[in-house]
């Protein structure tokens, strides 16, 4: 794209002056978000820095962090809170290993000593992987880019008055405690503002901002005599969006349902246990892909690069192209540029342009989630570009992009799901939810559950849980909703890597059915 | 020394934003905390060194109280102009949130038990090149057997303090240092873990542990085939500590008041004096017990002193905030940071003598809450589930997705082992011993390895 700025970066420090020559007026217009011209002075004498010390790549993250909480439980404020981070991280490779650190002094001499010390640590690995005879880090030749990107939004949230989001919240819990029964209601919102600079010897200079938001609230209705509570969150999904996502949201409208459901679950009949047909709604369905797709197309777990942490995976490279992982209906895709998507931004923490591709195509295995390190392991010669760090001080590594599930061919609606079924439940909303670290036996709860008999929704029950192994629970899928019941669902904090980092996702589905699905009773009381 | 330059650093710290804070924020009340410190860490997998990280870095989170009015804010710009900007924006934010009726004037000068033990400046001095060494030696032993190894060394050094304008004043420095690997078979069919995390690095024994992770490796291999069922079950600590958390997280006095949580009484009020177990079953808290070393005060200043949550098996407290201590007309104990579940006369032979059929289970992996009003958590084993027949360990069996609740596990315990053990993972800090438990559901079985 720009090539004075490559060949500033490429060169460092000397080239100060040719920037200067550029114009940054220019420059400014290019980039949008420019913030503080004194950062590419510290990119270039990091990056300098680094090479000097014996680097054979390196690239530098400013990130900037911000975290607002408003937490409110029925008539009163929890907490206020505005958090801001704010570091640089240079990643380095010498050797052929990886070196880190970070510091939360963004200054250009500090960044120097930063980029020698993270020099430093990858020789000491280096020492170690070389005696060893272990294979050098390569990255694929992605193209460097020079770019902005920004969450397209209307209303920053940030700038929305405080005074404006309490009074939201409190309305809610108001709205939501008014329903006999309902003695708790706890609402909050989150925003995340992710603010960064990256540059890299190869010359990429990327500046992007990301902005998320996350709504919700939970009503508690509770049985004094019985001792017995039951929890109703709202399900509308945390989005990367501006504030006009919750102006347009029915939160305030819903409260008194959400209340109403609360009380509901609390005198719910309890599941029978056993295989049932499932039908699962999209705010449901999301974490099920999350769990059961998501993670074990990751290629460092399918390598074993997180058996100490987070796991390996059933989809390793040998079934690539193989196995069948779903009914020959579905299709699934990973995308980091799905509008709205939490995942989503324009260039990835190892500088790569976002894309989407399959992962499962007509009910085969064919694609995993890559790094530039990474995507050489299965003989590709690009990355997916699906490296990110958390913050400032956090080591970029792979991440899952937005994982979805493609509507099916027919437009076939909730309602149509629910009539061509004889005997199931449906369940609505993400409740408990946990997997094994190969990703095979897995068992979710959710928010609301209802009988189907029949054809219709009879009544409502409690205590529900399906538990299944991943391969046999998508290959038992044989309906899915079309088009218009598409809804992308997500999640803020996805944990994966040691020390332990959270990402943002979101999973787009349609309301799906499975068929005779293990359905357990959650309900310990019953045998005590 | 590493720790006094940290304690200087945080005492002017504290004192700098407390006086800029009164002067922009006149009238406010200030509550300062500092978490400053250096962090770095190793991770190796597929038996080589793969990433790493090193930062040092100061956080100050402040929190101002206008009347009945507060905010907080935090951020990691300690220069002057970082001091300032912080102080505003807490400021904005505290004069336009609504009254809280929960607010609780700041405490007044508090005097905090000693801790001992919880520093080390060995531990504060380790770099890159220690931790790559301890991992060199893991991997090569990997490799005399023929197995991938995995892991992450971790370690840290820091300071916690508060300070306050009502002239609260707090230091608590602390070490870490964190050691887990996981070595597996490469035809993926074993895999044994193990971990150990200490406050005194020269504590830690990568060597002995990854002998321990490669031996359940070697030892797991092509699992039998064990069905679902309940079963009596040996829990190493770690899967002691991961299911006794959940237990902790439900000990506070206002959700059991509420009627919301498991130490609910029917009809009213908590279950303070309970019997739930018997009577080798015994829960505390104590941060200055040199074997769980914790910071001294709670986040509001509060001192934090030895507390029995279960004592021989009977529920003897909950824990209570400032706000519902006042309202309930009881003590303010502060939320525990750190746990011990005191050990018992057992060896860990001992707890195999008498096993007819059971299973011995190393640690537990993806737990979640199913049923609060139970404590009924999900989850998985992982890295070493062996069956025991006649008193004796006899062969490597699948992993399993367990339902069960901490309660139960402790209810059903006739056998502790005397040796407790500090155990890695997230949340407080826990010691705890192996133990013996019956009547453990194992719901279903998993084809993980």
């Amino acid at each position: 794209m720009n090539l004075t700025r490559r060949q500033f970066l490429y060169t460092g420090a000397l080239a100060l002056t040719a920037l200067d020559q550029v114009g940054r007026e220019r420059l400014g217009q290019a980039r949008g978000l420019l913030t503080d011209p004194l950062l590419d002075e510290l990119v270039g004498r990091a990056l300098a820095a680094a090479k000097k010390a014996g680097a054979s790549y390196a690239d530098i993250r400013v990130v900037r962090r911000r975290y607002e909480s408003i937490a409110t439980r029925e008539d009163r404020i929890r907490a206020v809170e505005l958090n801001e981070s704010y570091g640089l991280g240079i990643r380095v490779i010498a050797g052929g290993a990886w070196g880190f650190a970070a510091s939360s002094q963004v200054q250009a001499a500090e960044a120097e000593r930063i980029a020698v010390r993270a020099v430093e640590i990858a020789q000491a690995n280096a020492q170690v992987n070389t005696q060893l005879k272990r294979r050098p880090v390569v990255l694929t030749p992605d193209p460097p880019q020079v770019d902005v990107w920004q969450t397209p939004l209307q209303k920053d949230p940030f700038k929305i008055p405080l005074e404006d989001k309490a009074e939201l919240l409190l309305s809610i819990n108001r709205e939501a405690t008014k329903v006999p029964g309902v003695k708790f209601c706890t609402a909050q919102i989150t925003v995340i503002g992710e603010w960064k600079l990256f540059a890299s010897t190869d010359g990429a200079y990327l500046e992007q901002s990301v902005t998320r938001l996350g709504p919700g609230y939970s009503a508690t209705a509770v049985n004094a005599q019985t001792g017995e509570f039951e929890s109703r969150s709202h399900e509308l999904p945390p989005m990367q969006a501006g504030w006009e996502y919750v102006e347009q949201a029915p939160l305030l409208k819903d409260a008194r349902r959400i209340g109403e459901e609360a009380v509901q679950k609390l005198s719910a009949p309890s599941v029978d246990a056993g295989p049932r047909d499932l039908i699962l709604s999209p705010s449901n369905l999301y974490l099920t892909i999350h769990e059961s797709i998501g993670h074990p197309t990751e290629l460092d777990r399918a390598l074993g690069y997180e058996a100490n942490f987070a796991g390996t995976s059933y989809a390793t490279p040998d079934k690539l192209g193989k196995l069948r992982l779903t009914a020959p209906e579905l299709s699934v895709y990973a995308d980091k540029t799905t509008p709205g998507g939490l995942a989503s931004c324009g260039y990835d923490d190892d500088g790569v342009k976002t894309q989407r591709w399959d992962l499962v195509r007509d009910g085969v295995f064919v694609g995993y989630q890559t790094t530039r390190e990474q995507a050489g392991w299965i003989g590709e010669t690009s990355s997916r570009g699906t490296s990110y760090a958390e913050d400032y001080k956090s080591f970029p590594f792979q991440r899952m992009p937005n994982v979805s599930l493609q509507p099916g061919k027919k437009e076939l609606s909730l309602e149509d799901l629910i009539a061509a079924t004889d005997d199931g439940i449906y369940v609505s909303g993400a409740g408990s939810w946990s997997i094994d670290h190969q990703r095979y036996n897995f068992q979710f709860g959710g928010q609301m559950f209802y009988e189907i008999k029949k054809g219709r929704v009879q009544r409502a029950l409690r205590d529900v849980a399906y538990q299944a192994n991943s391969v046999q629970f998508w290959n038992a899928c044989d309906l899915v909703g079309g088009a218009r019941s598409w809804q992308l669902h997500g999640s803020l904090n996805d944990g994966k890597g040691e020390p332990s980092q959270s990402n943002a996702v979101s999973h787009g589905c349609p309301p799906a059915r499975f068929r005779k699905i293990n359905i357990l009773n959650t309900n310990a009381r019953r045998r005590a | 020394m590493e720790r006094e330059r940290q304690k200087q650093k945080a005492e002017a710290l504290l004192g700098r934003v407390l006086e800029l804070g009164q002067k922009m924020l006149p009238g406010a009340e200030l509550l300062a905390a500092v978490n400053s410190g250096r962090s770095a860490n190793t991770r190796f997998a597929c038996s080589e060194i793969t990433s790493t990280g090193d930062v040092e870095e100061v956080q100050l989170r402040l929190h101002a109280y206008f009347g009945r009015r507060h905010a907080s804010t935090e951020g990691n710009q300690t220069d002057d102009a970082g001091l300032r900007a912080l102080i505003q924006r807490v400021g904005q934010l505290g004069r336009i949130a609504p009254e809280d009726p929960e607010h609780v004037p700041l405490l007044s000068p508090q005097r905090y038990a000693a801790v001992t033990g919880a520093y080390d400046e060995a531990t504060a001095r380790l770099g890159a090149k220690e931790r790559a060494a301890a991992i060199a030696s893991t991997i090569a032993q990997g490799d005399e057997q023929k197995l991938q190894v995995a892991g992450f060394y971790q370690h840290r050094s820091g300071l916690s303090a508060l300070g306050s304008s009502s002239g609260l004043r707090a230091f608590h420095p602390s070490t870490e240092a964190q050691f887990t690997t996981t070595a597996r078979t490469p035809d993926g069919s074993g895999s044994g873990w193990a971990g150990a995390v200490a406050s005194h690095s020269g504590e830690l024994d990568p060597a002995a542990l990854a002998r321990v992770a490669i031996d359940k490796a070697v030892r797991s291999r092509r699992p039998q085939r064990l069905e679902a069922g309940r079963y009596t079950v040996i829990l190493e600590p770690a899967a002691v500590a991961e299911l006794l958390g959940f237990l902790l997280r439900a000990l506070e006095a206002r959700t059991a008041d509420e009627g919301r949580s498991f130490f609910s009484r029917p009809g009213g009020g908590n279950r303070i004096g309970d019997k739930l177990a018997g009577e080798g079953i015994t829960l505390v808290s104590d941060p200055t017990d040199p074997a769980t070393p914790g910071t001294p005060f709670g986040e509001d200043g509060l001192p934090l002193r030895r507390r029995v949550f279960l004592d021989k098996g009977v529920v003897s407290s909950l824990w209570y905030s400032r706000y519902w201590a006042q309202k309930q007309g009881k003590e303010a104990t502060g939320r525990p940071g750190v746990a011990q579940l005191l050990g018992g006369q057992a060896s860990e032979a001992d707890l195999l003598r008498g096993v007819k059929r059971g299973v011995l289970i190393t640690r537990f992996w993806y737990t979640r809450w199913l049923d609060p009003q139970s404590i009924l958590i999900t989850g998985l084993t992982r890295d070493g589930v062996f069956l025991i027949e006649d008193g004796q360990v006899t062969a490597p069996v699948n992993n399993f997705r367990f339902n069960e609740s901490p309660v139960n596990m402790l209810k059903n315990a006739d056998a502790l082992t005397a040796r407790t053990v500090r155990t890695p993972g997230f949340g407080p800090l826990m010691r705890v011993p192996a133990l013996r438990t019956h009547d453990f559901l194992l719901a279903s079985v998993s084809d993980a390895v």
